[in-house]
């Protein structure tokens, strides 16, 4: 067992950290304020990199292993970057070009990645729906095929970049039935006649991200279209957990990084009864949280990196115990970064209120911490 | 950057934690008088050194199971089957071993160190005083040039093994510098007084001492050092020795919470089945892992980066403590009538809990520390 990074893969981070707190942290607060998402941020993390990392040079990325990845993720939270930007960052290359890349033909890849690594075309993910959240096997948007060409109809929700995707990866019953099994996953490009985005929805935290439902009448796409084959749709959704545990949890732990630090200049700036508030021991004792959250994070983070490095199978147990760790305890030092800086802190001044209305997406989205415990439960 | 073990490492633990089996099954290690839990921990000693445990982390590590990060590893294994030996145990080869591997010359390291890797005997170190704060409150016991020898006087508080050591190293002033003086069971000027009942860590023997000016020879004196951060190295042992009976306390909590959730029916159905038995326990494991891997990766700083390891450790230190506490809590109630009951492992690991919070770096003072390391003030 150890614990340590190559130069190289350090170096990177403190590079990835200086790039987004040039060009991207500038406009975090306009856009989280606007609910706009942020068109030239996405772009620059194509053009930096980002998007593509884990993807071969071949399709536009750079190969990079897996640490290196969360490793990009944890820097853009620890360079102040918003949890909507990584939201969507993490939706569009892992749960969208991941996904097509593991599983579409050589001439979807070829068409799809090269554009997705650069950020050309923004990619989104289709599974939730109205009354099938947590509970996948109950989802009814349906794929019919006939002929050449598959049918879609039905309703997804809480679609991450849904009004903003070029394209999508959309998990339909080709076989209701069976249940987990007759679930099949399509690729499906924006402007395919019956398929249409709703309006963003508004939402308390990652504001910049935008979250939509995507509607499906008599929406019909080429055969070619579908990843794999029928029935794999689910276990190619498990295989995009991976992702999720690791790169989508890693702003996470960069950003307790980020508020440990503003927190830390706050409290030796603010002075009270004469003195800087960091001088007062309970100051003291909530900057301690914050980082003892970020250092008990990082290493369930790493581990499932590392193992998916490896080429180790998932563990879902320890998947589930980063999930649930990282939903439950966040909250815990998002809101004492808040409290740190009074009233100053519930208003847009800092960021820090943005940072704790982000962190309350964490026990819900992508599997909530009651799923978590009931995957724990069943594996312990 | 590796998660896992390797092989060595791995058969060490099991190894160490089977012969702390065996010991349980021949003695009460958890509740007993002074003299049996002299004759447990010397016996533990026996069994434990010759599996080298007693070598780790005092510079005779064998091959494979190198560094903190193996110790941690070992020491979790011998806490989760017995808290108080795991306690006395690691006072004296790895706290007293310490102090001689790491400060003692050769000619001390040759007449302490080898016998006490070789479990035949059993030290301690007398660090904390009547303010129990070391920040706050220098020390006060001081030694002093008479002839050829330093006299030594003082008072110690909550010094484990006090009454079975058969060496004690004494952390005082000497010239107004830290020094450690080496005091011999029965010393003429060493009083002890009568073992401290304690909530947890029954079967660990503490006692206060007073020394009336003990006369200790000048090859029993380690230091007085110049600039060497001596106490603050003493703290951050004492707190890996606080992590990993942490570890060893979840671990055992958790696993006879589960047993006891999976055996106990209720409603015709194992009580493992009712959600909010099941997410409990999901809750402790969740707890128990974060926990194993920031102690581990706090145990790798130890020998890797130096400048972390003080943050990381107390970092480590609140969490683990904490987390065992929270751990034991839930364990007590899932055993509920069975884990109130006095001897129940769950009970033992509430109780124990404790006094990882309190001993070493206190909670209190770790978040201070962390905080200070935060503002630049560390």
């Amino acid at each position: 067992m150890d614990f340590e990074f190559t130069k190289e893969q350090l170096m990177f981070k403190k590079e990835v950290v200086r790039f987004a707190q040039k060009e991207i942290v500038p406009r975090v607060q306009e856009h989280d304020l606007k609910e706009a998402f942020d068109f030239e941020s996405f772009r620059k993390l194509g053009e930096f990199g980002i998007l593509g990392l884990h993807f071969p040079e071949e399709y536009g990325g750079e190969g990079a292993d897996v640490l290196t990845t969360v490793l990009a993720g944890e820097a853009l939270g620890e360079a102040g970057v918003d949890g909507g930007l990584t939201l969507s960052y993490g939706a569009h290359s892992f749960l969208c070009a991941d996904t097509i890349f593991l599983h579409a033909s050589e001439e979807l890849k070829r068409k799809y990645i090269p554009k997705l690594a650069s950020g050309e075309w923004i990619g989104c993910m289709g599974l939730s729906e109205p009354d099938a959240g947590s509970d996948v096997a109950s989802l009814t948007t349906s794929a019919e095929k006939r002929g050449d060409r598959y049918v879609l109809n039905g309703t997804k929700m809480w679609i991450t970049n849904g009004p903003i995707a070029d394209v999508a990866v959309i998990y339909a019953k080709t076989q209701p039935e069976l249940q987990h099994a007759g679930i099949s996953a399509f690729v499906v490009p924006k402007g395919t006649e019956g398929f249409t985005a709703g309006p963003p929805l508004i939402k308390m935290g990652v504001r910049t991200s935008q979250t939509s439902e995507l509607v499906f009448t008599d929406c019909e796409i080429p055969a070619s279209h579908l990843l794999g084959r029928e029935g794999e749709g689910f276990l190619m959704a498990m295989q995009t957990v991976e992702w999720d545990r690791s790169a989508l949890l890693a702003p996470f732990i960069g950003s307790a990084t980020y508020l440990l630090k503003n927190c830390a200049r706050y409290a030796k700036g603010r002075v009270q009864f004469g003195r800087p508030i960091g001088h007062f021991q309970a100051i003291k004792h909530k900057l301690a949280d914050i980082r003892i959250f970020g250092e008990a994070a990082r290493a369930l983070v790493y581990r499932i990196a590392w193992c998916k490095d490896q080429g180790k199978p998932l563990n879902h147990l320890e998947a589930a115990v980063a999930k649930l760790f990282i939903g439950d305890w966040s909250l815990g030092p998002t809101n004492d970064a808040v409290v740190l800086h009074g009233g100053y802190g519930y208003t847009h001044e800092f960021n820090v209120e943005r940072i704790f209305r982000d962190s309350r997406l964490a026990p819900i989205g992508g599997g909530t911490s009651e799923i978590q415990k009931k995957i724990i439960s069943k594996l312990m | 950057m590796n998660f896992e073990f390797g092989a060595r490492e791995t058969d060490l633990f099991e190894k160490v934690q089977t012969a702390m089996r065996a010991l349980e099954q021949e003695r009460n290690l958890e509740k007993a008088d002074q003299p049996e839990n002299e004759t447990n921990v010397r016996a533990a000693l026996v069994s434990l050194s010759d599996l080298g445990y007693l070598h780790l982390g005092v510079g005779f590590d064998s091959d494979g199971s190198k560094g903190t990060l193996s110790l941690m590893g070992a020491m979790e294994a011998v806490a989760l089957v017995s808290p108080s030996v795991y306690l006395a145990i690691e006072m004296s080869a790895r706290a007293f071993g310490r102090v001689l591997s790491t400060w003692g010359d050769a000619e001390q390291q040759e007449r302490w160190l080898t016998p006490l890797i070789d479990g035949q005997i059993l030290g301690g170190v007398a660090l904390s005083e009547s303010a129990l704060n070391l920040d706050n409150d220098p020390l006060q016991t001081t030694g002093r040039w008479e002839d050829a020898a330093v006299v030594v006087s003082g008072q110690k508080t909550y010094v484990v093994n006090g009454a079975i050591a058969d060496w004690i190293a004494v952390a005082g002033l000497m010239e107004k510098k830290p020094a450690f003086f080496l005091l011999e069971a029965g010393s003429p000027g060493l009083k002890i007084a009568p073992r401290r009942t304690t909530m947890g860590y029954e079967g660990t023997v503490i006692n206060d001492l007073t020394l009336e000016k003990c006369r200790v020879p000048s090859r029993h004196i380690i230091g007085p050092f110049e600039n060497e951060p001596v106490l603050d190295t003493i703290r951050i042992w004492e707190n890996q020795i606080l992590l990993g009976a942490s570890l060893g306390l979840m671990q055992a909590a958790f696993q006879a919470a589960k047993t006891y959730a999976n055996e106990h029916h209720t409603g015709g159905k194992p009580i493992i089945a009712y959600q909010e038995v099941a997410f409990k326990l999901a809750e402790m494991l969740t707890l128990l892992q974060t926990s194993q891997l920031l102690a581990y990766r706090a145990a790798w700083t130890a020998d890797n980066d130096p400048g972390e390891v003080r943050s990381l450790t107390w970092c480590a230190k609140v969490f683990c403590t904490e987390a065992a506490e929270k751990v034991a809590s839930s364990a007590l109630q899932i055993l509920a009538g069975a884990g109130f009951t006095s001897g129940n492992v769950a009970e033992r690991a509430y109780r124990c809990a404790k006094y990882g919070q309190i001993a070493g770096t206190s909670t209190e003072i770790a978040r201070v520390k962390i905080g200070d390391a935060a503002l630049g003030l560390r």
